[in-house]
């Protein structure tokens, strides 16, 4: 026998010469596969045009609406532009280089600034999950700090740090790292107790509770959370880009957006805003969307409709 | 059989008796034990128990008689407010009535971190975890995870998993209350054989008078509020019993007259 004569569980004689065990194996195997819950798996193919097409197909219907109202209606140019002018205007951008600065820049500030949130937010939300004083003392602030925009530090930023990066990190930061460790206090909130006591009478240790069991079980909530930070993240970076201009502060979407405003040009404007929204989304498809997915489905918490 | 040194006590502030048990035969001993949550009025009232190593007790009572809270002292996940509790063995194996698996991990990996909580280990974790789900009839589901399984699947993985632990006395608080009777039935026969084969110390908590009957070698029935320990059976005679058997209908006939006249004392 390869195994440790401690498990004394399996020691008795396995159960093979006893026909009425076998009865009652079968009987129980099959009851297992009439109660098993049947998988109907999809394609990777089909999961792809079935997630894909939907949202391309709204995109058409509005540019095709948007260009139809423009041929009917032929408002004035400078104040609602065509599909066409905003493309041109991107197009533009694109042929200059300042498009893929700017999204580079933005890109970058977002993603560093997010990574930074992430590592700050995560200890705040451990403590605050785990240690009930200062939950009591620092939570509310916590949650009043994720309701204030946080394009309201932008003024006291600049103050501070002048016309910066710093100024811009700081405010993503006061954007994000409330929702991440707010994040993190709700998933660990949400876990069954039943999982805890288990835990306890398996003879976890305090340090093995937290990270082999507290953990894996707040991962859905804790990312939820890192979802809205990014969001948080991404909002209060264009805030402060929009705000803040000049001084060393490079040149991102924002200042995109606001260099087309001063020159009345709400193609490049619109073309600006188009690029910001697209970003988020591809952010959310690429990145995090896949993990989301693959994290609620080994955990069987995906409704049928979305796998 | 046990040394000293593993003998854990779970005592009130103030304990009062002597312990006073015939040593090598009592699995659990409980004394005087009393509980109150806070200044509410008294769960348990002066439970004496002793139970033997080997033997299989179903603890039998109302919906809020204290069973579960009695069934959780004996864990150590509660504390008594007067009396003690010993468990020679140690610490006892826990089973609940939602199984509790792990969401994230396959059975497998379930029955595996039991292991590595104990010791066990890595090498020799994946085998062990696998002769364990064998013993449940549930080798070949080892690499799924919790959702995919049925109710009853989980729950012989939540047995494997108690079995993993390696520990004399097990405890399972209502741990079939919501399977469908198919199910049942056939969990009543594999726990059954788990308890012959592995020669643990069973308490079983549950509302369902049959299922006493039908599993117990020993049947406690539980006054409510507060609780009591009232009366008890022995059966002499485990062979073959089924859960259809007569001898089964008729002890589960006398108990449930019991019970009722133990609920009705609390109409008025």
């Amino acid at each position: 026998m390869p195994l440790d004569a401690r498990i004394d569980t399996v020691r008795a004689a396995p159960h093979t010469s006893d026909p009425g065990h076998d009865e009652f194996r079968r009987l129980e195997a099959g009851l297992d596969s009439l109660q098993a819950v049947p998988e109907t798996p999809r394609g990777a193919f089909r999961r792809t045009v079935d997630g894909v097409l939907p949202p391309i197909l709204l995109l058409v219907a509005l540019v095709a609406a948007w260009q139809v109202y423009i041929l009917i209606a032929k408002p004035r140019p400078d104040l609602i532009p065509g599909p066409f002018d905003v493309f041109g205007a991107l197009a533009s951008a694109w042929s200059s280089e300042r498009l893929q600065l700017a999204v580079l820049t933005s890109l970058e500030r977002g993603g560093l600034g997010f990574l930074i949130a992430v590592a700050i937010g995560t200890p705040i939300g451990l403590l605050l999950a785990e240690c009930r004083p200062v939950r009591r003392t620092v939570g509310p602030l916590l949650s009043g700090l994720q309701v204030l925009p946080s394009v309201a530090w932008v003024p006291a930023a600049i103050i501070w740090f002048g016309l910066t990066d710093a100024t811009v990190y700081f405010v993503i930061l006061m954007g994000a790292v409330p929702s991440i460790a707010n994040g993190l206090v709700s998933g660990v909130d949400q876990i069954p107790p039943q999982l805890r006591r288990v835990g306890t009478v398996l003879g976890a240790s305090r340090f093995e509770m937290a990270t082999l069991v507290v953990l894996p079980a707040a991962l859905p909530g804790y990312f939820s959370g890192l979802k809205q930070g990014w969001a948080f993240a991404w909002r209060s970076l264009m805030a402060a880009e929009i705000i803040t201009t000049g001084g060393t502060i490079g040149f991102g979407l924002g200042t995109m957006l606001n260099q087309s405003r001063e020159l009345a040009d709400l193609a490049g404007v619109l073309a600006t805003i188009l690029v910001i929204l697209f970003v988020g989304i591809l952010v959310e498809l690429v990145f995090f969307a896949p993990i989301e997915r693959r994290l609620l489905r080994r955990r069987g918490l995906m409704a049928a409709g979305l796998r | 059989m046990t040394s000293p040194a593993r003998t854990s006590v779970v005592t009130a502030p103030v304990q009062t008796t002597e312990p006073a048990v015939a040593p090598g035969l009592a699995a659990i001993t409980i004394e005087s034990l009393g509980k109150r949550y806070g200044t509410g009025p008294l769960v348990l009232d002066d439970i004496n128990l002793s139970i033997e190593a080997g033997q299989f007790v179903c603890l039998l009572g109302a919906s809020g008689c204290g069973k579960s809270t009695l069934l959780n002292i004996i864990a150590g996940l509660e504390k008594p407010t007067e009396g003690a509790v010993t468990v020679a063995s140690g610490k006892a194996a826990v089973m609940f009535q939602d199984a509790a698996l792990f969401p994230w991990l396959t059975a497998g990996r379930n029955v595996e971190l039991a292991l590595k909580l104990r010791g066990v280990p890595r090498k020799q974790r994946a085998a062990a975890a696998l002769e364990l789900l064998d013993l449940v009839n549930l080798a070949d589901a080892a690499d799924k995870r919790p959702h995919e399984l049925s109710g009853g699947m989980r729950q012989r993985v939540a047995l494997a998993r108690s079995l993993a632990q390696d520990r004399k006395v097990l405890l399972m608080d209502e741990p079939f209350a919501a399977l469908d009777a198919i199910t049942r039935d056939l969990l009543h026969e594999e726990l059954e054989r788990v308890w012959r084969q592995t020669g643990r110390t069973i308490v079983f908590v549950t509302h369902n008078v049959r299922e006493a009957a039908r599993l117990g070698e020993r049947i406690l029935l539980m006054s409510s509020r507060p609780g009591r320990i009232v009366n008890e059976w022995t059966i002499t005679d485990t062979g073959s019993r089924r859960i259809e058997s007569p001898e089964v209908a008729r002890l589960g006939d006398e108990i449930t007259g019991q019970l009722r006249e133990e609920i009705r004392r609390n109409a008025a």
